[in-house]
């Protein structure tokens, strides 16, 4: 192909594309107030929000509010096992620690390793004093670990995948799943190695995946194939998503969830400024699918 | 976005643009600024360097000054002359300038520097302007016969009949002296050349054919005097030029026959004395040398500061006693913002914030862009080290940058006392850079490396030096800071186009590659 030709074939798709000008001005401002960015930045705050919708999120054990709660947060949960404890402020899965069964002065740690009391005191205190929030102070909570669907924990077992449903004004407009790869650290990052896999709205099947900017049909370590996979409970994840855009007053959402497998799909949590490489993961632009809701 | 929003962004894009417009016609067509003033305009700066060894005895050098006159307009005149005594004195028509020195050592170095801004002349010679019978007694010396000038020599009347140049009008005759004199061929001869010398070998450098067209003007019964000078180029030398000057119905008009130039005088003649001087006189066996050393740089015109009379901001900053630098600086920030913003929001380069590249830039303005960007590298090297040297501390945040403005500051003067000793003058520079600036810029970086981790950092680093250069082209760019201080309302079309970029959604040029699947229908 000439040059010529692949320029005018990259015009021609231009207004398929949203790129980040257009996101900001006709998405984020245009639908997401400034002053309601906190329920989407306060991990907490917004369950506060999707719990009172009757969204399904899940089940916080205990809040640390600070210092001073720390030894009550450890004495709560000292008879528990499996949980997640993670900083209400921070991205990109910072300061997240993932604890496992009960065993002798401590937890097993997912990925390997335990975890003692003294380094959950540590870490919550780390979290309290804003190590992940890039700012002063901030607020830690302790969820119960979710159990991911069968179909998630075959394309990656050491960590959990999850689904990003883009929604303009409530309704779903674009839906992917990230999965964890070695080369990510186990987080489901697309940035960071991550896989992505386009979800068609209608059906929940796998129709496309991305790894690093290339099309692939298999996960590069487990060999597991990734196009073509019906993703369980489909017709809930979306009720779901779109119970999560009622309920919080902002417009244009990223909301990532999980399929547990005894509770179903569940709000892990919300952004209000959804990055644009589900694009990529699609091969086409956002613009057509926002059009048809109407910006 | 509502048709009402569209509406309102309409009409604020619409002010923004006429009022600014509007206003620049009014300065224009009725209070007569005059837009062409706007170009700058070439300063040279001439030093003067002589060396000479006294031996430990009485020394005395004598040269020529420039004096100011409607040619050339001298300033910032500095005199260096250590251990030896300096006066200046205007006597006739040039300006003697002497220094002497009791008990002078060998390797004395005198400097003498001065700015110059000089306008082309050019005169327009009436055709049928008689010859005048006589002339006032001040004029006497210029029609006389000197050493090197054999005005009575009959070899000189012979050539000027020859030449058709000893009847007709005061122009015929100077064009037929100066078409003589200026078509012998040229001799790249140093020494002095006398008149009679010149002609009888018929070829001459440009102190003998001056010479010989002053002997023959006067001959012909005009005043003419040799007026010695420098050819203004950028560089070190040490030739100087001869031309010449005849009186012609009470202005002294230049000649060069050497280089063509009949009745004018071109921007890049420095005239530093009249008659037939040497430039230098000194004590004999001193071991005497000279360089002239001659540099330019871009000015605004002295037209473009007059023309402004309203919102004389120029003005304001001369009454404030503020350096022009400042008013640049001030004047020109929104301008680079603007540039920063075209680079973020329409190529798509990360920088580190929106002023950080336009304030480095405006900080440059002393030491040049990449003096700059060499001050930002450093500082921003010792926040890589320190910042890895106390991560095992754990302090907080606030303390730790503060620590490391310390090792910016310190690093950065320790630079300019090692470059000093060994000679890198441009480096000991970089401290000039504002320090200020340096902090903001190494406190971006330090954030951007915790919260986004160094590839990222150095990627915005790198945008932010791109983009730094881009500013510091726009916004030094002379004619652009002229036309904000004569027109400071430009600024709001400035403003007008961030309006316009604020709610532009088209794609940005990096991104075209960053969503290549999208654009080419998903094929990789």
């Amino acid at each position: 192909m000439t040059i010529r030709q692949q320029l005018a074939r990259l015009l021609h798709h231009r207004r398929d594309l949203v790129g980040i000008n257009r996101r900001n001005v006709e998405l984020v401002y245009a639908q997401n107030p400034r002053k309601h960015y906190p329920i989407a930045d306060d991990k907490l705050l917004c369950k506060v929000h999707l719990e009172r919708a009757g969204v399904p999120v899940s089940r916080t054990i205990v809040t640390c509010d600070g210092l001073r709660d720390i030894p009550a947060t450890l004495r709560a949960l000292e008879d528990h096992a499996e949980f997640v404890v993670k900083p209400a402020h921070g991205s990109g899965g910072a300061g997240i620690v993932v604890v496992g069964e009960r065993v002798t002065g401590g937890w097993r740690r997912a990925g390997g390793g335990k975890v003692t009391l003294r380094d959950l005191h540590r870490h919550l205190a780390d979290i309290v004093f804003g190590a992940y929030s890039g700012d002063l102070t901030d607020r830690a909570f302790v969820e119960e670990r979710i159990v991911p669907h069968q179909t998630f924990v075959e394309l990656w077992a050491d960590g959990l995948c999850d689904l990003r449903v883009i929604t303009l004004r409530g309704t779903p407009v674009m839906a992917m799943v990230r999965v964890p790869t070695l080369q990510s650290g186990g987080r489901a990052n697309l940035h960071q190695g991550g896989l992505g896999l386009a979800v068609d709205l209608a059906t929940g099947h796998t129709v496309r995946a991305v790894h690093r900017g290339r099309s692939v049909t298999h996960h590069p370590e487990s060999n597991a194939p990734l196009v073509g996979l019906a993703l369980p409970a489909w017709d809930q994840v979306l009720e779901v998503a779109r119970a999560a855009a009622g309920g919080v007053p902002l417009g244009y959402l990223g909301v990532d969830i999980v399929v547990d497998r005894e509770r179903g799909p569940l709000v892990l949590e919300i952004n209000a400024r959804p990055g644009l490489e589900i694009q990529n993961v699609h091969g086409r632009g956002l613009a057509a699918a926002i059009a048809e809701v109407g910006a | 976005m509502t048709d009402h929003h569209e509406r309102r962004l309409r009409v604020t894009l619409a002010v923004l643009i006429a009022l600014p417009l509007a206003l620049i016609a009014y300065k224009i067509f009725v209070l007569g600024y005059h837009p062409r003033d706007v170009l700058p305009r070439t300063q040279y700066h001439v030093t003067l360097e002589m060396t000479l060894d006294g031996h430990g005895s009485d020394v005395r050098i004598r040269s020529f000054l420039p004096l100011s006159d409607e040619h050339q307009q001298i300033s910032d005149e500095q005199s260096s002359a250590p251990g030896m005594h300096f006066t200046s004195d205007t006597t006739g028509p040039s300006r003697l300038a002497t220094w002497t020195g009791n008990g002078v050592p060998d390797g004395a170095r005198l400097r003498y520097g001065y700015s110059l801004l000089a306008s082309p002349l050019q005169f327009d010679l009436d055709p049928e302007l008689p010859v005048p019978d006589g002339y006032g007694s001040s004029l006497a010396p210029y029609l006389r016969p000197e050493d090197d000038i054999q005005v009575d020599a009959p070899e000189i009347a012979a050539t000027l009949h020859q030449i058709g140049a000893d009847h007709g009008s005061t122009t015929a005759r100077l064009h037929a002296i100066y078409d003589y004199t200026s078509s012998l061929p040229q001799r790249p001869f140093k020494g002095t050349t006398d008149a009679l010398t010149a002609l009888r070998l018929g070829e001459a450098s440009c102190n003998g054919k001056s010479r010989l067209f002053v002997a023959l003007a006067r001959a012909a019964g005009l005043p003419a005097r040799l007026v010695g000078g420098l050819i203004l180029q950028s560089g070190t030398k040490r030739t100087s030029h001869q031309w010449v000057e005849v009186y012609i119905a009470g202005h002294w008009v230049p000649f060069c026959p050497t280089n063509h130039h009949f009745a004018s005088l071109p921007e890049t003649y420095l005239v530093l004395y009249r008659g037939d001087e040497a430039l230098f006189r000194h004590t004999a066996d001193v071991n005497f040398d000279y360089r002239f050393h001659i540099s330019t740089s871009m000015v605004p015109s002295p037209g473009a500061r007059e023309s402004f009379g309203a919102l004389n901001v120029w003005a304001l900053f001369d009454r404030l006693g503020l350096p022009f630098m400042l008013l640049q600086t001030v004047l020109m920030l929104p301008v680079g913002a603007l540039v920063v913003v075209l680079f973020r929001n329409v190529i798509g380069l990360p920088t580190f914030g929106t002023f950080l590249p336009a304030l480095i830039a405006a900080g440059a303005g002393q030491t040049g862009p990449w003096w700059g960007i060499v001050g930002v590298l450093i500082a921003i090297s010792v926040v890589v080290l320190l910042r890895w040297a106390i991560q095992r501390l754990e302090l907080l945040h606030s303390p730790t940058l503060a620590i490391l403005l310390a090792g910016v500051t310190t690093a950065l003067l320790g630079t300019s006392l090692l470059a000093e000793r060994f000679g890198q003058l441009h480096l000991a520079r970089v401290t000039f850079f504002p320090i200020a600036v340096l902090a903001i810029a190494s406190e971006r970086f330090y954030l951007a490396v915790t919260e986004q981790g160094t590839p990222k950092a150095l990627k915005e680093l790198g945008g932010t030096l791109v983009v730094t250069l881009a500013c510091f082209v726009v916004m030094h760019s002379l004619a652009l800071q002229i036309v904000l201080v004569g027109f400071p309302e430009v600024l709001l079309l400035v403003v007008a186009a961030n309006v316009y970029l604020g709610r532009w959604v088209g794609v940005r040029l990096l991104e075209y590659r960053r969503f290549t699947p999208v654009l080419t229908g998903g094929a990789p």
